[in-house]
């Protein structure tokens, strides 16, 4: 039994009569990485909201070194040493690097603010996890993944001993990915805890020493990351076998028609001189490191941005002047990353969200047509397998796995051909991501679409395509067919 | 058996009023609905003439002026902007009008549209800068504010156009089936706005737009058209009360739409309309306006001081806010 310096017993937290977490009891030894895995809405987040002091339980006791402790805002946790350092960013844009990790924790001397000092600890604390960030630099000017690591330099810049680290590795590269290891185990050596929430389970066998379990908002296990597995940790997570599906690579697909031709497109300072071919039926997965150019090689096929040089063709036909309105018109589809701000209208029904580049279908003279528009919908829930009350509900009541399913759905019954799809299974949990892939395959398999699937995650790629562009830095390295290729091979092309 | 019938029936009536009262409850315009109604009852008991047919068609009428500036304001903000410019707007489409019959002996019937006409371009002056240049609509309707209300002084240098003519003066004075026309006018512009948000594509986007413009433009609508046509309609309910008023005043009066700016983003406020776009209903905006004018009827009614108006409307807005927070808590 682990002495706890930090410890939750019978937590409970509800949200009028929907239970978020159902008594759950959990603790934190000195120097202990403690690993929290579940699906999306298993209650990680809500329990991490409470030991941050950002939510007050419904019932339930918090001890520090086993005596009671209550937080009524952050700032009390602050003091009891727990900082969190939570999935979305969470920083003042317009502010330096340094003032942002010093937020509320500036040096002062008398009233005013003692700069130099606190410019120093800023850059103490910024030096133990990156030494490439300008401590000067505009947060803004930061790569998202820079900016995580940021942030996770001003949780510890409030002195904490028990480090919340929510999904930190989602935008990182795996260098960075590195670092950040190589800075847990510096904080663990030192006698820091850190609780570590992530959904990449590989990282969690390297780096945890307890890994527990939730489901439901309930505490369903533990499990010793020297001898568990993934598919155990899975099993655990899901409450129930998970079929992997795991649809095998096509090959010989070059014979098909081309259905999108890209030609030397260049972006200055973003990606130049990217050629690729898709075919029909085919999934070409889109390999490479956080700011390699993916994501702006995708807005820029898709029309949201101008290229400087080259062009796009679709089904045999130039894409000049392209916008977004004009490629969807042609069959062409951007799906973003960012889900949050980009994919769903939060303020809008599931309905809708999944029927709003339709509407022009059902809009008939003087009505809109909708229980025609209902009966679609309906048809992909069922399809898509989304697990919803009534499509007349918000979005925003769906979990992460099932709003993307809408997104999805929004672009089969708009009838796309060509999807491009930008880290559809970021943040989604195990079982709905292993659906997603296998509905995706089926789509291309019976109907015949086109998939560019952009991930950071190798496995992943690896599943799903058929071939692999990988692009580092702007450039594309090699387009392997999937078969052919390991995560060992991709890393070493990207490098090359 | 009968009887576990019996209470199983009941249970189920009781279940289905209160899904029903919930509904009620959830929508965002229940509020201001109890809130009108009950002051109405206050005040059909306080005062000996609130309910005459004289004061209802006044109130009427005024909710009506207000209103229609308060529904192209509504549609602003449901596509995530604001536009400061609708009173000055309201000033100098009244003022074109009226020029249009005094010195240019346009035909009474088609100032009407030709003020509407003129009030739509004052619109796409905003459209032009906020959806074209993307700039932001509080900046740019601040000046156009300025720049409408200072354009109005040049032509009138203060004074009012007048006489207009019994003709015209019709639309803002006459009646069908004793209903003011002003507010007849009122009422078909609300029912052409709701069948224009809830069923057509233009209607929906506009949501879209104003609830996550990014994910808009990435679905393929043109949010830039959706806006610029937004400002535009702006632009038309504004001149469309500007020139009314100016029909029942029989005159272009240059101060017309002084009072209208806050009155109408007050009443899309109190009808549950976000600042922040993509929420808010006709519905609701109608209703604030009709809340905002017993108000104002009631304290005249009530011999309270007109400056004590402004502090009761004051308070009035910040509970419609508060009741809105307690019910989005529940």
């Amino acid at each position: 039994m682990v002495n706890f310096i930090f410890e939750a017993r019978d937590v409970a937290k509800s949200y009028g009569v929907v239970h978020a977490l159902k008594g759950v009891s959990i603790g934190i030894g000195e120097g202990e990485v403690h690993a929290i895995i579940g699906e999306n809405g298993a209650g990680k987040s809500t329990l991490m909201g409470i030991f941050c002091g950002r939510l007050r339980p419904t019932s339930g006791t918090l001890h520090r070194n086993g005596d009671p402790i209550s937080f009524n805002v952050p700032l009390d946790a602050q003091k009891a040493g727990i900082s969190i350092a939570p999935q979305e960013i969470n920083l003042v844009p317009d502010l330096t690097v340094f003032e942002n990790v010093m937020l509320g924790a500036h040096e002062t001397a008398g009233i005013l603010i003692d700069w130099k000092k606190t410019r120093a600890t800023a850059i103490r604390h910024l030096l133990e996890i990156d030494e490439t960030i300008s401590p000067s630099a505009k947060v803004s000017t930061l790569s998202k993944a820079q900016q995580q690591l940021v942030q996770i330099a001003r949780a510890a810049a409030t002195s904490a001993r028990i480090l919340i680290l929510d999904e930190p590795t989602a935008a990182l590269t795996s260098r960075e990915t590195d670092k950040l290891f190589a800075y847990i185990k510096g904080f663990k050596s030192t006698g820091g805890s850190v609780f570590y929430i992530s959904h990449r389970l590989n990282e969690i066998l390297l780096l945890s020493d307890r890994i527990s379990v939730l489901r439901d908002g309930t505490y369903v296990g533990e499990l010793d990351p020297k001898t568990t597995t993934k598919d155990e940790m899975v099993r655990k997570m899901a409450g129930r076998i998970v079929g992997r599906g795991n649809p095998a690579p096509h090959t010989g697909l070059e014979n098909r028609e081309v259905v999108l031709k890209v030609e030397r497109l260049t972006r200055y300072g973003e990606f130049a001189n990217v050629s690729f071919e898709l075919h029909k039926g085919e999934i070409l997965g889109v390999s490479g490191l956080v700011g390699a150019g993916r994501t702006e090689m995708a807005k820029c096929i898709f029309g949201l941005t101008r290229p400087d040089a080259g062009n796009v063709e679709l089904f045999g036909k130039k894409l000049d002047n392209r916008t977004p309105f004009g490629c969807i018109e042609q069959g062409l589809v951007y799906l973003p990353e960012e889900r949050k701000q980009e994919g769903i209208f939060p303020l809008l029904s599931i309905a809708e969200n999944m029927s709003m580049p339709t509407l022009g279908r059902f809009t008939g003279p003087l009505h809109m047509r909708t229980s025609e528009m209902m009966r679609e919908v309906d048809g992909f829930v069922k399809r898509l397998g989304i697990k919803i009350g009534s499509p007349k509900d918000l979005i925003t009541s769906l979990s992460g796995g099932n709003q993307q399913k809408v997104i999805i759905g929004r672009w089969l019954m708009q009838n796309s051909r060509v999807l491009i799809l930008d880290e559809p299974t970021r943040g989604i949990d195990v079982a709905a991501k292993f659906e997603i892939q296998n509905e995706l395959r089926r789509f291309t398999d019976n109907e015949g679409l086109s998939i560019i699937f952009i991930s950071s995650e190798l496995e992943e790629v690896l599943d799903v395509s058929d071939r692999i562009l990988v692009m580092h830095e702007g450039q594309v390295k090699g387009i392997p067919s999937a078969k052919a290729a390991t995560q060992e091979s991709l890393l070493q092309l990207a490098m090359s | 058996m009968t009887q576990d019938t019996a209470i199983t029936a009941g249970s189920a009536q009781q279940k289905k009023r209160t899904t029903l009262l919930a509904k009620f409850w959830q929508w965002e315009a229940s509020g201001i609905l109890v809130a009108l109604i009950a002051l109405m009852i206050v005040l059909s008991f306080m005062t000996d003439n609130f309910l005459s047919t004289y004061n209802m068609s006044v109130v009427a009428r005024q909710a009506a002026f207000v209103g229609l500036v308060a529904l192209g304001q509504t549609l602003v903000l449901l596509v995530g902007g604001i536009d400061l410019s609708v009173g000055a707007a309201a000033g100098l489409s009244a003022i074109v009008g009226s020029l249009m019959l005094t010195m240019f002996g346009v035909n009474p019937y088609l100032v009407l549209p030709l003020t509407m006409l003129f009030g739509m371009c004052l619109g796409f002056v905003n459209g032009f800068f906020i959806a074209g240049l993307r700039l932001n609509p509080f900046i740019v309707t601040l000046a156009t504010w300025e720049i409408f209300a200072g354009i109005t002084m040049v032509i009138t240098k203060g004074y009012p156009i007048r006489p207009l003519g019994e003709t015209f003066g019709y639309f803002g004075k006459g009646e069908i089936l004793s209903v003011p026309i002003p507010v007849l006018i009122f009422l078909v512009s609300g029912i052409f706005l709701i069948w224009l948000l809830t069923q057509t594509k233009f209607g929906r986007n506009i949501f879209a737009v104003g609830g996550n413009r990014d994910a808009a433009v990435l679905v393929g609508i043109r949010a830039k058209v959706v806006e610029f046509a937004v400002f535009g309609l702006a632009g038309i309910f504004a001149a469309l009360a500007g020139i009314l008023f100016a029909s029942r005043m029989d005159a272009g009066q240059p101060s017309v739409g002084e009072g209208w700016l806050m009155g109408a983003i007050t009443a899309a406020i109190l009808g549950g309309t976000s600042l922040r776009g993509g929420q808010g209903s006709i519905i609701g905006t109608m209703l604030g306006a009709m809340l905002l004018t017993v108000l104002a009827n009631g304290t005249v009614l009530l011999n309270v001081s007109g400056f004590w108006q402004r502090v009761i409307v004051g308070c009035v807005v910040l509970i419609a806010v508060l009741v809105d927070l307690l019910r989005r808590r529940n």
